[in-house]
């Protein structure tokens, strides 16, 4: 039975056609109003397009504000973001702090990091690092960049007391003046220190 | 005209162009995370891997579809700050100035007898940030001490799903993430802090209406083992009371899976404090019970915000 | 884009690139193909109404076909949508593409015999994926629940139907491209990299925690609206100016609807509570509002062009198919742009308004729309008419009214169950409650909508086997008689 009765035999009817009148101009203004209102949006609830703000924070300074404050927990909060966002540490040694096998040393459990002093890994930071080492046993072959003139005696400190109190690791804190200190003694040194050099460094420094 | 081509380099582009915004670019931000620095105990992780029986357990919840009518993901709509006063410090005239400026509707009376009282009291409930860092910076110069609390709100966490937000992090080790997107049954994203009790859960999974008198959870007899007792009863049997009990001579015994769903439950948590989600633990509200499942470290300090 | 194709153009029956098939020939190289894809989608589309009314029944009484493990309700739901979605709308959908690729290309369709293998291949692996979830094997995302052994099966088929449709577009005689082409060339393309992208970084390199349900969200929304979403304004757009004899109102309006669509359509579906950084729901609601310029472009477009065809309407049972699904279109881009709102989504995003969103979507729109098609292209195909038309007539008022029912129910349960949801002096079970009594009556809807279906593939059979018995058997008999003849003597 013929659902349509008023269709024209099958097999001359015609394929669609289409007419040619214009979009309505005021559909482009819509287009134009409605990114408007998008931009704004995102600026208000984009969160900066940050990965670790999520709603209701609207921003990186709102989420940091109600960060913990006590004294301790702010140089670690400044050490993290050196580890993390200022100096890219963890572009080698990795979020976790366990270095890439073969390649880069991990700084959980490390002798160098957990030193009873950090003379020895507050030259490595200032002045740079050039391989071979044995860090845990296994041997590293690669080169560390010099930070001397990117960050400040108290960036190093935190960032050193973050590795030294991050991921298991405990070791005591490093302070400003220790950088400080070392930043002058060791000011003439030129290019990255060796292993060999390093441990002619008194451990009580 | 012919427009095959444009249409397919188009198209090429448009689908390009969503793609690169939420299949890629997600990809860069979040794929290489790692676990982070838990606030509340810096010794450790969060989050941990879950126990290898939660995560057979995981496989359960995912082949019997449970996120067909339970979502994991708390959400939070705001939150508040509550400013107490710890210690009074020695300057009280002071402090009764300051606290009056704070709380302009208080009476110098009501002022003093807070000083008065034993530490610590409540000054302000359910401000702003701003209200509550005015009252900081009003307070400190006399000498006094006192904390901001954080408090994460939404109907969620008003309803006792979840002390915070979800955020990626919660889910790192998860494969599959079950996020689920119906809420036939309760979120179950912190249900492992909510009820921590085993038996309960294994009981829930026999029949529902032990536990929960109006639920309308099939039960997943499936999951337990009807057999007649032996010599002795198996200590593992569910302990069925009234009209729930089973035939006499017989008893209920949970199969594997239905003890790595329940693991699986039991490590599902969201209560730890990172940095996405800042708010202040107290110890009370955080139990320590864990099956050294994932997150909650053993013992909890407060985090909160003392300036 | 706009300017390019200013001229007001009709499509002009002067051969393009060579001469231009016959009508006849173009549907009779269809036949095969084309009706095998549609019975089976039509056959997937009663499994997915049966599952469905299991699973609607489990609200009532919890306790139903509870100790079968393969029937709770958690592979009972996504068995129901994977053959609703990859048995019935994707089946639905190729075939009818491929008919409206070679009709407005004038060319017949080529290959049709691969087509024929690809979708038996298609029909193995949609069976053996929702076997697959039944016996517990489902991959856990949303949609796309098939296990591993099931999609790589489906991928092939859709290659081998693919390759086809896309050398008939190529082969096509008619130069001047209608705007439903535009929609299907799209959608071919689409489909492939939506489902190996989400099946690679899903199933078999899966990405790390969260990031999976972003692409699982990603592919969701990319698969119904751009895909599922293209082939039906494709049909919209092809069978209302046809059914109606007259032409499309603005070849502009709807070559803007395509590309605003193409580019806001694909960024949807994060809703605002999701456990993910901030920016990415924003991004969402953002292009799921700017869907409003292709929805508001549609709107004028079809509005114009089926101004003055009421008495058509009334006649013709595929148009009133293809006008309900294009309301229904409107409706669910309407409810989608509302929902996309932080406020809206917090009180409505894990209440059964999602369902029934999904359900205005996926059936109202889009099984409607091919619903439509199917009235007024079998019978070309087949060159039979349908055995019933008062069948037909029953699918049209089942149908619409189960969809109503269950759309209107299930809406209204969703925003008060989200309301009490959202109020913590509600307990939970008083939430779920109030949603549970909507939910009987979306059971009803179910039910007839269920009823509808049947109506449909029971009068496709009847048609199918009068057509076997009509031209089948007088061939087996001429070829049987003689031998027979033979034997007796």
């Amino acid at each position: 039975m013929n659902l349509d009765p008023n269709k024209s035999p099958a097999q001359q009817e015609p394929e669609p056609t289409t007419g040619s009148a214009p979009a309505p101009v005021w559909l482009f203004v819509l287009v134009a109003l409605l990114a408007f209102w998008g931009m704004g949006f995102l600026d208000s609830h984009g969160g900066g397009f940050q990965p670790v703000v999520y709603a209701p924070y609207s921003s990186i300074k709102e989420l940091e504000d109600d960060q913990p404050r006590s004294e301790g927990k702010k140089v670690l909060l400044l050490g993290k973001f050196v580890y993390d966002e200022k100096a890219k540490c963890l572009a080698c040694h990795q979020p976790t702090g366990l270095g890439t096998p073969g390649q880069y040393p991990p700084l959980v459990g490390s002798d160098w990091v957990l030193a009873k002093e950090p003379g020895r890994i507050i030259r490595i930071v200032l002045d740079g690092f050039q391989g071979p080492v044995t860090v845990n046993g296994q041997p590293f072959n690669n080169v560390m960049v010099p930070w001397r003139d990117t960050l400040t005696d108290e960036e190093i400190a935190a960032v050193l007391t973050y590795v030294r109190q991050s991921w298991g690791n405990n070791a005591t804190e490093v302070k400003t003046e220790q950088v400080k200190a070392i930043r002058e003694k060791t000011a003439g040194h030129s290019g990255q220190y060796f292993a060999v050099e390093l441990l002619k460094v008194p451990e009580n420094e | 005209m012919n427009h095959g081509p444009l249409i397919f380099l188009g198209v090429f582009f448009a689908l390009t162009l969503s793609w690169f915004g939420l299949v890629f670019e997600p990809q860069l931000q979040l794929g290489n995370a790692q676990p982070t620095t838990n606030l509340v105990n810096a010794a450790q992780l969060y989050p941990q891997m879950r126990p290898g029986q939660a995560r057979q357990g995981l496989d359960v919840y995912r082949s019997l579809g449970c996120a067909a009518c339970h979502s994991q993901q708390i959400g939070q709509t705001g939150r508040t700050y509550d400013v107490t006063l710890t210690d009074p410090g020695t300057n009280r005239a002071e402090v009764i100035a300051a606290l009056l400026k704070v709380r302009p509707r208080a009476t110098a009376t009501e002022a003093e007898k807070l000083v008065a009282g034993p530490m610590p009291q409540a000054i302000l409930k359910d401000v702003a940030h701003v209200a509550a860092t005015n009252a900081m910076a009003k307070l400190e110069p006399t000498g006094a001490k006192a904390e901001v609390k954080i408090i994460p709100t939404g109907p969620d966490i008003a309803r006792g799903w979840g002390k915070r937000r979800s955020v990626a992090e919660d889910f790192l080790f998860d494969q599959p993430v079950m996020l689920g997107s119906q809420r036939i049954g309760p979120d179950l994203a912190d249900v492992g802090s909510r009820l921590p009790v085993a038996n309960w859960h294994l009981l829930h999974l026999y029949n529902p209406q032990i536990v929960v008198s109006k639920s309308v959870m099939p039960p997943y007899r499936f999951l337990f083992e009807k057999r007649k007792i032996g010599r002795e009863p198996s200590p593992d049997a569910l302990k069925l009371a009234g009209n729930f009990a089973t035939e006499p001579g017989c008893e209920i015994v949970p199969t594997d899976e239905a003890r790595q769903l329940v693991a699986y439950l039991l490590s599902l948590r969201a209560d730890t404090v990172i940095f996405e989600t800042p708010m202040t633990v107290a110890t009370a509200n955080v139990s320590t019970n864990t099956p050294a499942a994932t997150n909650a470290p053993a013992a909890q300090t407060t985090n909160s915000v003392v300036k | 884009m706009i300017a390019t194709s200013s001229s007001a153009h009709t499509v002009s029956p002067e051969p393009g690139s060579g001469p231009v098939a016959p009508p006849a020939d173009i549907d009779a190289s269809c036949r095969v193909p084309v009706m095998v894809l549609l019975a089976c989608a039509a056959v997937w589309l009663v499994v997915a109404s049966v599952f469905g009314l299991i699973a609607s029944l489990k609200f009532h009484a919890p306790n139903l076909l509870a100790d079968c493990p393969w029937l709770t309700y958690g592979r009972v739901q996504p068995a129901q949508m994977n053959a609703l979605i990859y048995g019935f709308a994707a089946q639905a959908a190729l075939g009818i593409a491929l008919w409206m690729i070679a009709r407005l290309g004038r060319t017949l369709l080529v290959q049709p015999g691969y087509i024929v293998v690809g979708a038996l291949l298609w029909n193995v692996g949609v069976k053996l994926g929702v076997f697959g979830i039944l016996i517990g094997d489902t991959t856990g995302y949303e949609w796309l629940e098939m296990p591993g052994y099931a999609s790589p099966i489906l991928f092939a088929a859709y290659a081998i139907i693919g390759i086809p449709a896309l050398l008939t577009f190529h082969h096509r005689r008619e130069p001047m491209l209608y705007v439903s082409q535009w929609f299907l060339l799209a959608a071919l393309f689409w489909f492939p990299w939506i489902y190996s992208t989400a099946n690679l970084l899903l199933i078999f390199f899966p990405v790390r925690g969260v990031l999976q349900a972003v692409v699982d969200w990603w592919y969701v929304n990319n698969l119904s609206q751009i895909w599922l979403g293209f082939i039906g304004l494709a049909a919209i757009f092809y069978f209302l100016p046809k059914l109606t004899a007259r032409p499309l109102y603005s070849n502009y309006l709807a070559i803007l609807a395509f590309w605003a669509l193409a580019l806001s359509g694909g960024w949807g579906g994060i809703h605002s509570g999701a456990p993910v950084p901030a920016w990415m729901p924003s991004l969402s609601t953002v292009f799921t509002v700017l869907t409003a310029i292709p929805l508001i472009a549609i709107t004028i477009n079809l509005n114009r062009t089926f101004t003055g065809a009421m008495a058509k309407l009334k006649k013709s049972l595929p148009l009133k198919f293809v006008v309900f699904g294009a309301v229904a279109y409107l409706l669910a881009g309407a409810l989608a742009i509302v929902s996309a709102f932080p406020q809206f989504s917090q009180i409505t995003h894990f209440t059964l308004f999602t369902p029934a969103r999904t359900q205005l979507f996926l059936y109202g729109f889009f099984a409607t729309t091919m619903f439509g098609a199917i009235y007024h292209v079998v019978p070309l195909l087949i060159q039979n008419e349908w055995p019933s038309a008062r069948l037909a007539r029953a699918h049209f008022a089942l149908a619409t009214l189960g969809l109503v029912f269950y759309v209107g129910s299930l809406s209204v349960g969703g925003i008060l169950q989200g309301l009490a949801l959202n109020d913590p002096e509600v307990p939970f079970a008083g939430a779920l409650n109030r949603a549970l009594v909507c939910f009987r009556v979306g059971t009803l809807g179910d039910l007839l909508m269920a009823a509808g279906n049947v109506c449909l593939a029971s009068n496709l059979g009847w048609l199918l086997v009068r057509c076997c018995r009509a031209c089948c058997v007088p061939a087996i008999m001429a070829a049987v008689k003689p031998q027979m003849a033979e034997a007796a003597r």
